[in-house]
């Protein structure tokens, strides 16, 4: 993958450039200003930008569907397609890009996973994998990259303990086949870099069939497998097989990719806003407040994209059946319209929480509290074991991979 | 359209009048009720919309499902028997409700 430099330009299309994500955020803002609906002839998408807006394209799943949500942004070659079709790689959305009623049947039973209740009962682990974590991060010693050491590992960890999935497969499997899924899905790559990538998407969803033959051998007390004995204790509305391994292939990417990228935000926002930080460790009780803000000031996807069923209007913009939305959370998020003083970070703010981080409607995160507990957990326990943490780098040299949707930082080194 | 009153934890009462088929939630953010978030948008997410029912016509209080119910476990204020979730509320007829003190 490459990255794309800051863009100057501003006679197109404001400065605004689809992929790259070094710092989209002063293009956004004159987007929203100038050009708050409009064509984008580069990528074919529809791009809104108001905070408004961007809610009530949401919330019109009727007009507008998720289903290209997960469509390749970047055409598949056929030799990719190739290794895909060898594969045997059918997936395509577990949840996010199916439409009612279908979608809700599928979310239905996913959603006996994502319950407060069980989020409740899985705190202490979390704690316990988080003070695990920083423990070893402290003997290893800074400087120190936070992602592979910390990101990485908890979101990961958290998802396979809520699933009660005792998988072989290790934390940088489930790293790398999520890369590479984000990577075909919404990246920009030439053609020889699909290839690994699809090589990696069959591994992925191999492992998530495996998953669902085994529940049905074993029968575990876990999600999948209370999955597959609903296909015959209540057949009525219950998953298939495939059906099954497509809400795996869902929850193994979105149950993790993009709290990894949420808790690399997080930390590099506290500390190139230094203020903010030291009101974290004088109060730790800000924390849940402080990943609100981040999610606000740099939602984890940036984009997302919808399909107009039929003829629609954003802002009096008609747009026609069968166009396709691009709605750009991470400009709505800073909309001076709804967000007073929007570029400034505070973890304090007390609206923050009605970003569209998580979407909005139907289709909203069905993880949403899940990212927060474990976020929030993650900075108290950082800001009180390392009250000197600061960035071990430049933050401008901070790279984002080029992508429609996902604005990942590579790499976050800290020291203390 | 019927009236449906809010009353805040601070003792405020706020009427307005709910569109047929339209959820309390869904109106209440659209009216700028104080008291209710509603952030995820009625996808049975968030637990941000959590009333307290004072006073409904039966008839507009549907069975609690059980992911409702599951969601209610989460709210900021814990649950009480009369608590809801107003986005499942579409009442058709007058009905009181009180707002937690918090929802977050």
């Amino acid at each position: 993958m490459t990255t794309t430099g800051c863009p100057v330009a501003h006679g197109d299309h404001q400065g605004y450039e689809p992929f790259a994500q070094h710092d989209p955020f002063p293009a956004y803002a004159r987007l929203r200003e100038n050009e708050p609906v409009f064509h984008d002839e580069r990528t074919g998408y529809w791009v809104v930008s108001r905070y408004d807006d961007v809610r009530a394209v949401f919330g019109d799943w009727e007009t507008f569907s998720s289903e290209n949500a997960q469509r390749p942004v970047t055409p598949r070659t056929a030799a990719a397609q190739q290794v895909l079709d060898d594969g045997g790689f059918t997936a395509y959305s577990g949840m996010s890009a199916r439409q009612p009623p279908v979608h809700t049947r599928i979310r239905r039973s996913a959603s006996a996973a994502f319950t407060p209740r069980r989020f409740k009962a899985l705190e202490p682990q979390v704690e316990a994998h988080v003070r695990d974590l920083l423990e070893q991060v402290h003997r290893a010693g800074g400087p120190v990259d936070l992602v592979p050491t910390f990101t990485n590992q908890l979101p990961v960890m958290t998802i396979l303990s809520l699933l009660g999935v005792d998988v072989d497969h290790s934390v940088e499997s489930f790293k790398r086949w999520s890369d590479s899924r984000s990577a075909m899905t919404w990246g920009h790559l030439s053609d020889e870099e699909q290839l690994p990538h699809a090589e990696a998407l069959v591994q992925y969803w191999q492992a998530c069939l495996d998953l669902v033959a085994a529940a049905h051998r074993d029968r575990p007390d876990s999600l999948v497998g209370d999955l597959v004995r609903a296909q015959t204790e209540n057949p009525e509305g219950a998953l298939d097989d495939h059906e099954i391994a497509s809400v795996c292939y869902s929850l193994l990417f979105a149950g993790h990719e993009t709290t990894t990228t949420l808790l690399g935000n997080a930390v590099r926002l506290l500390l190139t806003h230094r203020d903010q930080w030291e009101r974290l460790v004088a109060d730790p009780s800000l924390a849940p407040g402080a990943i609100e803000e981040a999610l606000r000031f740099s939602p984890s996807i940036v984009a997302w994209r919808r399909l107009a069923r039929k003829d629609g209007e954003v802002a009096g913009v008609r747009i026609p059946e069968g166009s396709e939305v691009l709605l750009l959370m991470g400009a709505a998020n800073r909309d001076p319209s709804r967000f007073e003083d929007p570029e400034v970070f505070d973890i304090g703010r007390a609206n923050a929480r009605e970003h569209l981080a998580f979407g909005y409607g139907i289709h909203f995160c069905l993880g949403n509290k899940l990212a927060k507990m474990q976020s929030a957990i993650a900075l108290r326990e950082l800001a009180a074991s390392t009250p000197d943490l600061r960035l071990a780098v430049d933050p401008d040299t901070i790279e984002f991979p080029d992508s429609l949707s996902m604005r990942a930082p590579v790499a976050v080194p800290v020291t203390w | 359209m019927p009236i449906v009153t809010f009353t805040a934890d601070d003792g405020t009462d706020r009427e307005v009048d709910v569109p047929d088929g339209d959820s309390l939630m869904e109106t209440a953010v659209r009216q700028g009720v104080p008291g209710i978030v509603g952030e995820c948008g009625g996808a049975l997410a968030c637990a941000t919309c959590h009333v307290f029912v004072v006073d409904a016509d039966p008839a507009d209080l549907p069975a609690m499902d059980e992911m409702e119910d599951e969601m209610l476990w989460g709210t900021a204020v814990d649950r009480r028997d009369e608590s809801r979730l107003s986005c499942q509320l579409r009442p058709r007829r007058p009905m009181h409700v009180r707002t937690p003190e918090t929802q977050q």
